[in-house]
């Protein structure tokens, strides 16, 4: 009798293991997926591509990099000059009021203009807001809203894009004013002082 | 001969070189940024009727400008945009506020050089006198702004 009680203990052991075990590989997985990403960022900072990304690395020219709140690309490290004249263009909801208050507000070095004709550099783009719900104001209490623009620099003399930048702020303590000077500052890294 | 000749030509690239450098230091000047006081101001259309309360904001804390109804005769023109959302249901009910949310952008425009001068936005999330309390904090700020200059 004894002898054939045995092997249930190895098999119960056995079973115990695998169920410990059994997230371990998902995990490692996930960890992977950081890792990689990780890579991936650091290969982007330091414009060394990964190894299995050089073909891609080759075809374009934009270097990304993530920021606390957006995501910022910039092509071939671009700088604007000082002082250099920039023409905001009309984004739904009025949001070039926003990116123009916010480059005052963050004091970045350029010169507005409302004449497209008089500009270098032309910031164009998109926005959208979303207004807390009955749901949100229920369950998180909060009556913040969510608010997501994005926005490209194009140099108006070759064409060309020099700078994009997108942002996403749930819960915008200030609305859109905080979506655009979050654009502003990240326009000011590319200025030139 | 050949001696004089190179003197001119060293002397003719010199003042090319800095004509160009002043050329190229004066396109990226940094604008004068100043709004005069009494400078006339035209108050563009604002959706929502928006630059009707900026008007009597601006009348109210009486910021140091001129406001003209023609754009032909102003030296500076205001534009902007407001937005507006009245509280709803769910927020009487569940965070006991009746105030509106208001959100606001100006920009203040020189109309001789097309360059931006001014700007200023403002958010209240209850705000108590509605579009009003946005358009005098527009007011007081540039008030400040020219005041402070």
């Amino acid at each position: 009798m004894h002898s054939r009680e045995l092997p249930r203990f190895p098999v119960l052991i056995a079973l115990i293991l695998c169920l410990a075990i059994y997230p371990l590989p998902a995990r490692s997985s996930t960890s992977q997926e950081n890792n990689s990403n990780q890579d991936q960022n650091k290969a982007a900072d330091t414009g060394k591509p990964a190894p299995g990304d050089q073909a891609k690395v080759s075809v374009s020219n934009i270097k990304s990099a993530p920021t606390d709140e957006g995501q910022l690309a910039t092509v071939n490290n671009a700088k604007i000059p000082s002082y250099s004249k920039v023409y905001v263009g009309p984004i739904a909801g009025g949001f070039e009021n926003y990116i123009i208050a916010g480059l005052r507000n963050k004091k970045v070095p350029l010169t507005v203009v409302i004449d497209r004709s008089k500009a270098d550099y032309e910031i164009s783009g998109v926005s959208d807001s979303e207004k807390a719900g009955w749901a949100k104001m229920l369950f998180i209490g909060s009556q913040q809203s969510n608010e997501q623009a994005s926005i490209k620099i194009s140099d108006l003399k070759t064409g060309a894009v020099i700078f994009g930048y997108s942002v996403h702020k749930t819960n915008s303590v200030r609305g859109k004013q905080s979506a655009g000077e979050a654009c502003a500052k990240h326009i000011k890294q590319i200025v030139l002082e | 001969m050949s001696f004089k000749r190179n003197v001119v030509s060293i002397l003719a690239l010199l003042v090319v070189a800095a004509v160009s450098t002043a050329l190229a230091t004066e396109k990226n000047a940094p604008p004068s940024q100043k709004i005069p006081k009494g400078a006339k101001v035209f108050v563009a259309p604002i959706e929502g009727g928006y630059d009707t309360y900026l008007k009597e904001a601006i009348a109210k804390k009486k910021v140091p400008v001129e406001v003209v109804a023609s754009r032909d005769q102003a030296d500076y023109e205001i534009t902007g945009t407001s937005e507006s959302q009245k509280a709803s249901t769910a927020k009487k009910v569940i965070l006991g506020n009746w105030h509106s949310r208001e959100e606001a952008s100006i920009t203040v425009s020189n109309i001789k050089s097309s360059e931006v001068v001014w700007a200023y936005s403002v958010h209240k999330e209850a705000s108590a006198h509605g579009q009003r309390s946005s358009a005098e904090a527009c007011a007081k700020h540039l008030k400040e702004a020219i005041e402070n200059q």
